[in-house]
């Protein structure tokens, strides 16, 4: 559906884009992941044709941007930012505007126009003035105004900033009705909307992608197979006993929870089976075991700092490295 | 094209959901009223001095006496006046961030600058029309004015004001900010109004210029001596200039014809502007 190669932006002698591809199958997700000022918007912005690249084509639907503007323009649904509104027009006048500008044929105007307030739940204040609104009615009709011409691809830029939780929470379930159909890029520097809503997230700093993976990859990341286990009644020769089991590299005492031990597993292997069996039989009385992942903003700011290039750096992390299964651009 | 009505719909509405065309027609008709009443004024007064005296009462006539004056008044207040109805077409959708919307909107430029153009000739299609009264207001009464060159004039001043339109809204569309769009805006106007006073001073030929410019090559190049004059150059650029025919009541191609190529070069540049956004 989208096809971005080699993408770079050079404002002077300033890089805000540097050598970005990537690529979007129809009906995903993608979340665009990074700190402020790391190039996202300018990534969209180019997407959208509002701003050419230096260098480097985007294609949408096999359309490039820069040939074809207008025929990618029919199949994209943008929210920038800021919300483009008319502070001086009502809510409904406003989204037969976009709708109009947009290409929605006339016969279809209102029943599109009244589909994309029901779906944002403007009907309320359709009739309202657009400068009056709060901000999170506000942010509700930029997304009306980006979905309501149903676009192939929607494109939005930090979609949920400025509302309250409820409304996030609405806005997320709203974009994840989108999969499927559309495919929809995300942008924001929040972690938790990327993990309630995104297939794949592209993680973005300083202009070039530092990784970019699915969610389950990712996290896994953080894990590297290891798992936490703690016994009632840990008997001497445990870790040895666990060691000897078949999938499991090393055991390590963890002094600060007690009777807490530590188990790497093989790559690509799952030996929490064994572990119960064997404590079972026993006698140890098994009380917890958990698989230990580190969150994703814990992955995310090591990825970040860690800055090197390419998506493989990120995996030889000092702690995750003696057993982190094969979790590269394959995964995905 | 129903892009084009689109834009131009949206940019009416706003017109009149702000003050701004309340308060831009209400002063241009106070203005214009005012010196229509007073030339009125001024015009029976005279026709009653001289109703005696059949030689000068044969002189006076009200279409070049009070609906002149009134399409002159109408010309400068449209210098004036105009910048603020055009300062906002482009420079505020950039600056509120509407601009994205619309360039990522399946529009070219060109339906995006004649949209604004006509949102903004419909708002001087009302301030003139309803000026239109005024010669109505009298033509019952003895002093009837002549309608076709009233309505020769009112096409001068209505082409005078799309021209002004057009090159308004290129300075628009070369900044974010609005005040620096107005007043580059009235610059502009003022410089193609005053641009003809010394018009019979500088008598300096093209020709000779040329001549000084290329160093002698065109002398010698035999392209020519006499010819027209550094001041008539000038004289024909002037906006105000190209109005005064219009205002006799004559209509004559060259001026139609000046004023179409303003608004056609303008909207070009224009629109180059917009577009130069894809490679800058």
């Amino acid at each position: 559906m989208l096809e971005v190669s080699d993408i770079s932006k050079i404002y002077g002698t300033r890089t805000v884009v540097d050598r970005v591809s990537f690529s979007v199958p129809k009906g995903q997700i993608l979340g665009f992941l990074g700190p402020n000022g790391a190039g996202k918007t300018t990534t969209m912005r180019i997407i959208t044709g509002y701003v050419p690249p230096t260098s480097g084509t985007a294609k949408v639907a096999g359309f490039d941007v820069q040939e074809q503007p207008l025929e990618v323009k029919r199949r994209i649904g943008y929210l920038p930012e800021h919300p483009p509104l008319y502070p001086e027009m009502l809510v409904r006048p406003y989204l037969e505007f976009t709708a109009r500008i947009r290409g929605v044929p006339r016969r279809q105007l209102k029943a599109r126009t009244d589909r994309a307030l029901e779906r944002c739940g403007l009907q309320a204040v359709s009739g309202r003035l657009i400068g009056v609104l709060s901000k999170g009615y506000q942010q509700r009709v930029g997304l009306a105004q980006a979905i309501l011409h149903e676009p192939d691809l929607l494109i939005l830029d930090e979609p949920t900033v400025g509302l309250d939780p409820t409304q996030i929470r609405e806005i997320r379930s709203l974009i994840k009705s989108f999969a499927g159909e559309h495919t929809v890029i995300l942008s924001t520097h929040i972690l938790a909307e990327v993990t309630m809503t995104c297939h794949r997230v592209m993680i973005i700093n300083e202009g070039r992608i530092a990784a970019e993976d699915t969610l389950e990859a990712l996290a896994a990341r953080g894990g590297g197979g290891r798992v936490l286990v703690r016994f009632a009644r840990p008997a001497d020769g445990i870790a040895a006993a666990l060691k000897a089991l078949p999938g499991i590299a090393s055991v390590e005492t963890q002094d600060a929870q007690d009777g807490g031990l530590v188990v790497s597993q093989r790559p690509g292997q799952d030996a929490r089976e064994e572990i119960a069996a064997l404590a079972v039989g026993r006698g140890w009385g098994l009380l917890e075991m958990r698989p230990i992942t580190r969150s994703l903003e814990e992955i995310f700011i090591d990825i970040i700092r860690g800055e090197t290039v390419g998506g493989a750096a990120p995996e030889v992390q000092p702690s995750a490295a003696p057993a982190a299964p094969g979790n590269g651009g394959g995964a995905a | 094209m129903r892009n084009v009505l689109a834009i131009a719909g949206r940019e009416v509405r706003t017109y009149f959901t702000s003050p701004l065309a309340y308060v831009v027609i209400g002063v241009f008709l106070l203005l214009s009223g005012y010196i229509f009443w007073a030339s009125l004024v001024r015009f029976s007064e005279l026709c009653l001095r001289f109703a005696s005296n059949p030689y000068f009462s044969s002189q006076l006539n009200v279409n070049d006496m009070v609906v002149r004056p009134l399409f002159g008044t109408m010309g400068i207040i449209f210098l004036l006046l105009l910048p603020v109805v055009t300062m906002r077409l482009l420079a505020e959708e950039r600056r509120a961030g509407t601009a994205e919307l619309l360039f990522t909107s399946p529009v070219t430029s060109a339906q995006v600058v004649l949209g604004k153009y006509f949102g903004a000739a419909c708002l001087l299609l009302v301030m003139i029309g309803v000026t239109l009264t005024y010669p109505i207001l009298i033509s019952n009464s003895g002093a009837a004015p002549d309608m076709k060159p009233t309505f020769v004039g009112y096409l001068g001043v209505l082409l005078m004001g799309l021209a002004l339109l057009a090159i308004g809204l290129f300075f628009s569309s070369l900044t974010d900010n609005q005040v620096v769009a107005a007043v580059s805006a009235f610059g502009a106007f003022l410089m193609l109004w005053v641009i003809d006073w010394m018009s019979s001073s500088a008598t300096v030929t093209l020709a000779a210029l040329m001549n000084s410019l290329s160093l002698g090559l065109w002398e010698k190049a035999g392209l020519g001596t006499g010819g027209p004059t550094l001041g008539d150059l000038l004289g024909s650029l002037s906006i105000i200039g190209h109005l005064n025919d219009f205002r006799k009541g004559l209509l004559d191609a060259q001026h139609v014809i000046f004023y179409v190529s303003v608004i056609f070069m303008a909207l070009f540049v224009t629109q180059r502007v917009l577009e130069s956004r894809r490679w800058r």
